[in-house]
């Protein structure tokens, strides 16, 4: 019984991440981004093949998915803009992030969630990914403000963090704007 | 202590505060600080057309452009740092940067680099803001506009009303307040992991090292540190920190120690700085 119990602790320890931090949860970013929101509501969308060409012209870069989490903010009945939710994946580094539109579909805010790092390249394997899963990205055993102090170190470039947002820019063009 | 980040100079920068703000308060000082670095990166991005060090590095030779007061005080800075380092700092290597695929060409003409050649002057002062194009080359500020940046925009926090936070610009950072705060260094080997922790009081420090941006170019390692005496990639796998009051000074320091192998170059001492390579 206590081999069985030790399993997923040394699973754990396995594929903890190198270095994380969680700065905001969904909840948290998209009021911070429209702070004189009185409701958000969920306006996820589905983009139809068209769509994804479109975007892909527009971005100069694959539409990577289908499916993308949109959450519309409001002021009683006036929108006042979208808030998208995604994550990019770097050579050793996922972070999840949350991009405001205005409602023309241009760019409002940039908030990072969460970034993490692992030590190895098991950072693109579903299992790894899936310890963090959940829609405000509080798995992990991660809470907001956790993490280590601060790293120094070479400048790790975030390239694919704006190449997500030019992607969700497109996308707002394509599928979001009034 | 709250925490923010947002992608800004081609990095992550995180801005943590440990002053217990009223939420209205936190966010005025959150926005000062991002505004701060959304300052630095429109006046001085090599990628933006419309920057101040794109137009710089457009204008023919006897052009005096009007720049922003924050571009020329880098500017000047830069070149104080190129006097103490003999030359091994020198914004002015750009086209190396761009001929190793490094950087995005400016312009149709390439200018070969020429560690001799002065190619800009600050002229007056900060608040006139005045630099001339002296001779054909480009700039790049990547070396201290990252330092500069994370010090407006501690300045910002400060101004704020914030007594105690931390910017952290992709491993550029400083610390405001009286409080020490744990620093962790990347182990160059496997940056990772924690090669080296220490404490920062009301200080800067900047790493470099080529881990991240080290490329293969013509069959041989390049990356983004040059010994700007001979325009030569800067010898490779050490970890540099530098510390000093301030994080433009950190940065651009970081580049000469990395460049001459010499944690206890004389251009530290002058500028009132400290080194070590792990």
């Amino acid at each position: 019984m206590r081999y069985l119990q030790a399993i997923p602790l040394a699973a754990c320890a396995l594929c903890a991440p190198a270095f994380a931090t969680q700065y905001l949860n969904a909840e948290q970013a998209q009021k911070l981004m429209f702070p004189d929101a009185t409701a958000f509501r969920e306006q996820n969308l589905t983009l139809d093949a068209a769509q994804m060409r479109q975007v892909e012209t527009l971005a100069a870069l694959p539409a990577r998915s289908v499916n993308w989490r949109v959450v519309g903010a409001y002021r009683g009945e006036t929108p006042l803009g979208f808030v998208v939710f995604d994550e990019v994946v770097g050579k050793f580094e996922l972070i999840s992030y949350a991009v405001a539109l205005e409602p023309d579909a241009s760019v409002r805010q940039i908030e990072v969630l969460v970034y993490r790092e692992s030590h190895g390249g098991e950072i693109r394997t579903p299992a790894w990914r899936r310890q963090f899963a959940g829609k405000s990205a509080q798995g992990g055993g991660l809470t907001v403000g956790d993490g280590i102090a601060n790293i120094s170190g070479a400048t790790l470039s975030c390239t694919h963090l704006t190449d997500g947002v030019r992607r969700i820019a497109a996308i707002g063009r394509v599928a979001l704007k009034k | 202590m709250m925490r923010r980040a947002q992608p800004w100079l081609g990095t992550l920068v995180e801005v943590s505060i440990a002053d217990a703000l009223p939420e209205a308060a936190l966010r005025r000082a959150f926005a000062a600080a991002f505004d701060a670095l959304a300052l630095v990166q429109r006046a001085m991005s090599f990628h933006d057309p419309a920057s101040d060090v794109s137009r710089l590095n457009r204008a023919d030779p006897g052009q005096v452009l009007t720049v922003d007061p924050h571009t020329w005080r880098v500017l000047d800075l830069a070149r104080a740092v190129a006097e103490v380092s003999d030359g091994i700092f020198n914004i002015a290597c750009a086209p190396r940067l761009v001929e190793w695929a490094c950087l995005p060409a400016p312009a149709a003409i390439h200018p070969a680099y020429d560690p001799a050649t002065e190619v800009l002057r600050c002229e007056g002062d900060a608040a006139g803001a005045l630099v001339r194009k002296l001779a054909p080359g480009w700039v790049d500020l990547g070396g201290i506009a990252k330092g500069y940046a994370v010090d407006l925009a501690l300045a910002a926090l400060a101004a704020a009303g914030v007594t105690g936070a931390c910017v952290n610009a992709g491993g550029d950072l400083r610390v405001l307040g009286p409080a020490d705060w744990p620093v962790t260094v990347r182990d160059p080997r496997a940056p990772n992991r924690a090669g080296l922790a220490l404490t920062l009081r009301g200080e800067a420090m900047a790493s470099s090292a080529d881990y991240f941006s080290a490329r293969r170019h013509a069959g041989r390692h390049v990356g983004a540190l040059i010994d700007g005496r001979s325009g030569a990639p800067a010898p490779r796998g050490a970890g540099v920190s530098v510390r000093a009051a301030s994080c433009a000074v950190a940065d651009a320091l970081t580049k000469v120690v990395a460049a001459s192998g010499d944690p206890r170059h004389p251009a530290l001492t002058s500028m009132g700085a400290t080194a070590f390579i792990i």
